[in-house]
């Protein structure tokens, strides 16, 4: 080693001791010569290339950062010894610890300067984290970020920027062999439908404001969607489809409403998964598709709806109403229900007064289909109305004292025959309509009949209860009398 | 009739001796002084007794133990049974009257000293019958099979377990098993209509042939007075009447309370659900359950329930056994210890039972 050689190895190692213990060296305190870098450009490798155009060489980081050794020894042996730290390529599960050092928890120069966020414990507590501790196949930073020549996040040529995102996640997620040693029963299909929805479509024109992967899944803390904590968990999706959605601002350029999240907490749907967290009820994905997701067409929403509510449109499918619709380029269900909003569905919704669907289209007392929308409304009140006024007379007869708990407990099979006869209103045909009410009928007359009964009983023992009383307070007093009689005598016989 | 009832007694005569039904209707004699109206409540216990044993058969025909048939068949009695829940009211309510009334006849009889000798068997087997009474309360309670019945079982049986030793085993035995279950209704069941009845009528047996053999016990304030001062009224006809009488008001008062507040069935138990708030025993219990409330956890490092509970046992054998310490005193009848012991229980039980009612 010449003399000049020492005194650069000399001033590399105060420089590198200055530097905090652990974490890279700041910018500035780049070693005088960095030999690893100089030789590897000499020798024409790649990623010394890619290096010198990476976010990080820019920062002021070194080949030594990640591979260790000494960047200030010229000499390649003592340069990559391990001696001097040398660690060489870094394991694929010891990568996320390594960034770490400045993307993580730990204090460090660049946190500041960078405005560096703790996305290693982010990226090691969500799903990705856990997959790499399983299998080191798992992917880990660079899987996502790319290695010597990692651009800054907002740079079109990264990986991760929005246009390029939803390929990179693809790499793997559309990768079935690949898939399948982490998460067999994950499809892989989520990329093409992508590419299938407005999302997709509009970010394929290079619209970097859609949603992607990352806008709905998260980056680094991607968790499963069956975690509570992931925002697309069933009750997180409408708050996280509505980040973008309920944003007047940032929806302003595409000219749709914003009203949706709001409609849709508001609505049956809402309600149950929302406030009573009823997993089964439907969320914007639901309806909308989550991967390929676009408005239903106008053709296409009984199909939607029919994912639950199969019985409604297939009878919706048979009905008059079916091809009447379709003739006028009517969206289905939700000309009757609503969309977003749909309110949960009453009796008053047949009929012809105000607050009735029917009366949109069938107006007034001279429509052809009048008659049998008063009949359908007549046949649900005499369930829904019936059904009250015989709880009020059975409520009464338990003030009374009486036990009508069988009766009571009867009128559930109303329940099932209010839905059944609402379900068969989709039909528009009277038989079928009565005979799915006539059992709920039926159990409603029963139950009437014990309710009169109970309280007729009720009076009935309240006047055998005088008549006995009344008898045996007479029995009573002829007692009584009987006594007086018998000591009267006893005190004339012990005078005599 | 005036014929056939000379006809039939010539031909009881003809073929039974019935000179000592004679004597007894004609010499029987019972005590008139102020206190003779607390005589009556041995008559109204009978009286209530009887109304048990004939609604009890009635039950007995519609009931049916299970998990499945206990409750619907107490409900399928008040509901559907002609006049069944007035059967099953009155039931109910006798069995509380009868209690209460074997209560008030007990203190009677140890205020007015009537278990002295020679009558020291009338008052033990007396005890026993009340402890029967209330072995029958016990074991009848849980036989709807409703909420309220399994988790005072529950909350009754699990005191027993505190005893030391025999404790868990004696609570074992009566829950046949570790928790209440449906064996443990069919256990109460077997002794509410058949062990206890039976050794019930066997006891008020005794307990009657007692009374016959050595007449209704005088009062205290009898001895040493003369002739002029006993005054009696024959049992036949004049005391049996009046009794009569009493069970025609009794009789009364039961069907007003069973018609005018039925009693409840509540809901069917669910031995999963968490015992209801504020889970109390029959008021005829309370006075011990809520005793046992106020003692601490811990006394002298036993614990404080088994402590409560032993001080009751030792309180119940002392009141059994009466007749063994209560001495007389020199100066005479009068043992006034007695009456304050007396005194003493009766607050006690009305104060706790007020407690506890609260």
């Amino acid at each position: 080693m010449t003399a000049r050689a020492w005194v650069l190895a000399a001033v590399a190692a105060v420089a590198a001791g200055l530097a905090l213990p652990g974490a890279p060296r700041a910018e500035g305190a780049r070693a005088a010569v960095d030999h690893c870098l100089g030789c590897h450009a000499e020798i024409g490798s790649p990623e010394a290339k890619g290096f010198r155009a990476d976010v990080h060489f820019a920062a002021g980081l070194t080949c030594a950062d990640c591979h260790g050794g000494d960047p200030a020894q010229e000499d390649q042996d003592q340069a990559m010894s391990p001696a001097r730290g040398y660690r060489g390529r870094p394991r694929p599960e010891a990568i996320p610890a390594l960034c770490g050092l400045c993307h993580g928890s730990s204090p460090n120069r660049f946190q500041a300067r960078f405005r560096l966020d703790d996305v290693a414990s982010a990226f090691n507590s969500g799903a990705h984290g856990a997959a790499l501790k399983a299998d080191p196949k798992g992917p880990q930073c660079v899987s996502c970020h790319g290695v010597h020549g990692i651009a800054p996040v907002k740079d079109p040529r990264s990986p991760v920027y929005p246009s390029q995102v939803t390929k990179t996640c693809a790499h793997c997620h559309s990768d079935p062999a690949y898939m399948k040693t982490f998460n067999p029963g994950l499809p892989v299909d989520q990329y093409a439908k992508y590419l299938t929805s407005v999302h997709g479509q509009r970010n394929a024109r290079g619209d970097a404001r859609v949603a992607t992967c990352v806008s709905c899944h998260s980056n680094h803390a991607v968790l499963r969607v069956r975690d509570p904590r992931s925002p697309v968990y069933p009750t997180r999706v409408p708050g996280t489809c509505a980040r973008c959605h309920s944003d007047v601002r940032y929806m302003a350029d595409y000219h749709i409403p914003t009203n949706q999240y709001d409609d849709y907490r508001r609505s049956v749907h809402g309600i149950a998964l929302l406030r009573n967290s009823d997993l089964n009820a439907p969320a914007c994905n639901t309806c909308h598709g989550n991967h390929g997701a676009a408005p239903p067409g106008v053709g296409s929403v009984e199909n939607v709806c029919g994912l639950c509510h199969q019985a409604n449109a297939e009878l919706f499918d048979k009905s008059a109403h079916k091809e009447a619709f379709d003739r006028r380029r009517l969206p289905g269900c939700v000309v009757c229900h609503g969309n977003h909003r749909v309110a949960p569905p009453t009796d008053a919704l047949v009929g012809l007064g105000p607050g009735s669907t029917c009366a949109s289209c069938h107006r007034g007392a001279g429509d052809p289909a009048a008659a049998k929308i008063l009949r359908t409304r007549a046949l649900l009140d005499s369930l829904s109305l019936g059904r009250e006024a015989v709880e009020k007379q059975l409520s009464r007869a338990e003030q009374l004292g009486m036990d009508v708990s069988e009766a009571r407990y009867s009128l559930k099979q109303v329940n099932q025959a209010q839905v059944e006869s609402r379900v068969q209103v989709h039909a528009l045909e009277m038989g079928p309509l009565q005979a799915s009410a006539a059992p709920g009928i039926q159990v409603i007359s029963k139950a009437r009949l014990a309710a009169v009964e109970a309280i007729r009983e009720y009076y009935f023992r309240r006047q055998g209860l005088g008549v006995a009383t009344l008898i045996i307070t007479v029995l009573a007093l002829l007692l009584y009398l009987k006594i007086r009689q018998i000591e009267r005598r006893q005190r004339k016989d012990e005078a005599r | 009739m005036g014929r056939t009832k000379d006809r039939l007694e010539k031909a009881l005569r003809e073929r039974y001796d019935l000179s000592y039904l004679e004597h007894l209707a004609a010499e029987k004699k019972v005590p008139v002084f102020r206190g003779s109206f607390w005589y009556y409540f041995g008559g109204v216990s009978l009286f209530l007794f009887i109304v048990q044993v004939v609604t009890g058969i009635l039950l007995l025909m519609y009931y049916q133990p299970g998990e499945q048939t206990a409750f619907e068949s107490v409900r399928f009695i008040v509901t559907r049974v002609k006049f069944g829940w007035l059967i099953r009211s009155i039931h109910s309510w006798s069995a509380n009257l009868m209690i209460f009334s074997v209560f008030v006849h007990m203190f009677s009889v140890y205020f007015s000293r009537a278990f002295r000798r020679p009558r020291e068997l009338t008052w033990y087997s007396g005890f026993l019958l009340l402890a029967l009474c209330l072995a029958f309360g016990f074991s009848g309670y849980l036989l709807p099979w409703n909420t309220l019945s399994y988790f005072a079982t529950k909350v009754g049986t699990q005191m027993i377990s505190v005893v030391p030793l025999v404790g868990p085993t004696l609570m074992e035995v009566m829950r046949a098993g570790k928790e209440v279950s449906t064996a443990t209704l069919t256990r109460f069941f077997g002794l509410h209509v058949a062990v206890l009845p039976a050794v019930f009528t066997l006891v008020l047996g005794a307990h009657l042939m007692f009374i016959q053999l050595q007449g209704i016990a005088e009062p205290e304030s009898w001895e040493g007075a003369g002739a002029e001062r006993r005054r009696t009224m024959p049992f036949f006809p004049n005391f049996v009447l009046r009794d009569l009488l009493l069970w025609l008001i009794v009789l009364n008062v039961l069907a007003i309370l069973a018609v005018a507040f039925p009693w409840e069935l509540g809901r069917k138990v669910d031995p999963l659900a968490s015992a209801p708030a504020g889970i109390k025993p029959e008021w005829y219990f309370l006075f011990m359950y809520q005793s046992l409330k106020f003692f601490p956890a811990t006394i002298l490092g036993l614990e404080g329930e088994a402590v409560g509970i032993g001080l009751f046992g030792l309180a119940g054998l002392l009141w059994f056994l009466v007749p063994l310490w209560d001495a007389r005193t020199p100066a005479g009848a009068r043992n006034r210890l007695l009456t304050y012991v007396g005194v003493g229980a009766v607050g006690f039980i009305i104060v706790m039972t007020i407690v506890g009612l609260r």
